[in-house]
C-alpha cells in the first residue's frame, strides 16, 4: 500500500492504535513503557493495543480472513480472534481468589506474635503487682465496699443480696 | 452457545496454602492469647460481683 493511501485512512480514523504503533516503528524506535499498555480492567474495557503484538503466520492469515464476511468464520476462529485482542475475559479477570484467607491468617499470626511479646514483657519489664490485688486484700476490700453500700442503685452494692448474705443471682 | 472452559488455571499460592495459613494463624493466635490472658499473672481487675467472697476487714 502506498504511504499516501495509508494516510488517507487516518482522517477516517480507520486504523487501530496497534497498527499505528507498528507503522511508527519505521520512523523512530519507542521505548515500551512510553507506549499504551494492554490492561485487563473492568473500567478500561477496550485497551488501545491488542494483547498479542506479534502474530504468527496462521494468526496473520486469520486476521486477513477477518476482513471478509464474519459469517464465514467458525466458532474456534472467532475465539482465536478474541484471544488475539484480549488476554482475559471479563469473567476471568473478575474471578475471586483465596487471597483473603492468606491475609487474615497472616494478620492473626502477627497478632499472636504480639502475645509472645507481652509474655516477655511480663517477665522482664513489668514490676510486681501492688498488694491491693492480693486475693485476701480484694476480699476485704469487697466487703468494705458492700458495707459502705457503694453504688447501691445500679452498681456493686445493688448486686449483693443483704438478706441472704450472698451475691444476687 | 456452549460455554467453553479455557485452560485450567494453575493453582496460585493462595489456592495451595491459604487454608493452612488461615487455620494455623487462627489456632496460634487464639492459643497464645488464651495463655497470656489467663496463665502469666496479668491482673484484669474484673468485677468482684459473683466472683469474690467478701471477708471481714475490721480489726478485731
Amino acid at each position: 500500500m502506498l504511504a499516501t493511501r495509508v494516510f488517507s485512512l487516518v482522517g477516517k480514523r480507520a486504523i487501530s492504535t496497534s497498527v499505528c504503533v507498528r507503522a511508527h516503528e519505521s520512523v523512530v524506535k519507542s521505548e515500551d513503557f512510553s507506549l499504551s499498555a494492554y490492561v485487563d480492567r473492568r473500567d478500561h474495557p477496550l485497551p488501545e493495543v491488542a494483547h498479542v503484538k506479534h502474530l504468527s503466520a496462521s494468526q496473520k492469515a486469520l486476521k486477513e480472513k477477518e476482513k471478509a464476511s464474519w459469517s464465514s468464520l467458525s466458532m474456534d476462529e472467532k475465539v482465536e480472534l478474541y484471544r488475539i485482542k484480549f488476554k482475559e475475559s471479563f469473567a476471568e479477570m473478575n474471578r475471586g481468589s483465596n487471597e483473603w484467607k492468606t491475609v487474615v491468617g497472616g494478620a492473626m499470626f502477627f497478632i499472636g506474635f504480639t502475645a509472645l511479646i507481652i509474655m516477655w514483657q511480663k517477665r522482664h519489664v513489668y514490676g510486681p503487682l501492688p498488694q491491693s490485688f492480693d486475693k485476701e486484700w480484694v476480699a476485704k476490700q469487697t466487703k468494705r465496699m458492700l458495707d459502705m453500700k457503694v453504688n447501691p442503685i445500679q452498681g456493686l452494692a445493688s448486686k449483693w443480696d443483704y438478706e441472704k448474705n450472698e451475691w444476687k443471682k | 452457545i456452549a460455554r467453553q472452559r479455557h485452560q485450567k488455571r494453575t493453582p496460585d499460592f493462595h489456592d495451595k496454602y491459604s487454608n493452612a495459613v488461615l487455620a494455623s494463624g487462627a489456632t496460634f493466635s487464639i492459643a497464645v492469647w488464651t495463655y497470656v490472658a489467663t496463665q502469666i499473672g496479668i491482673e484484669w481487675n474484673l468485677s468482684p460481683d459473683g466472683r469474690v467472697t467478701p471477708k471481714e476487714w475490721r480489726d478485731q
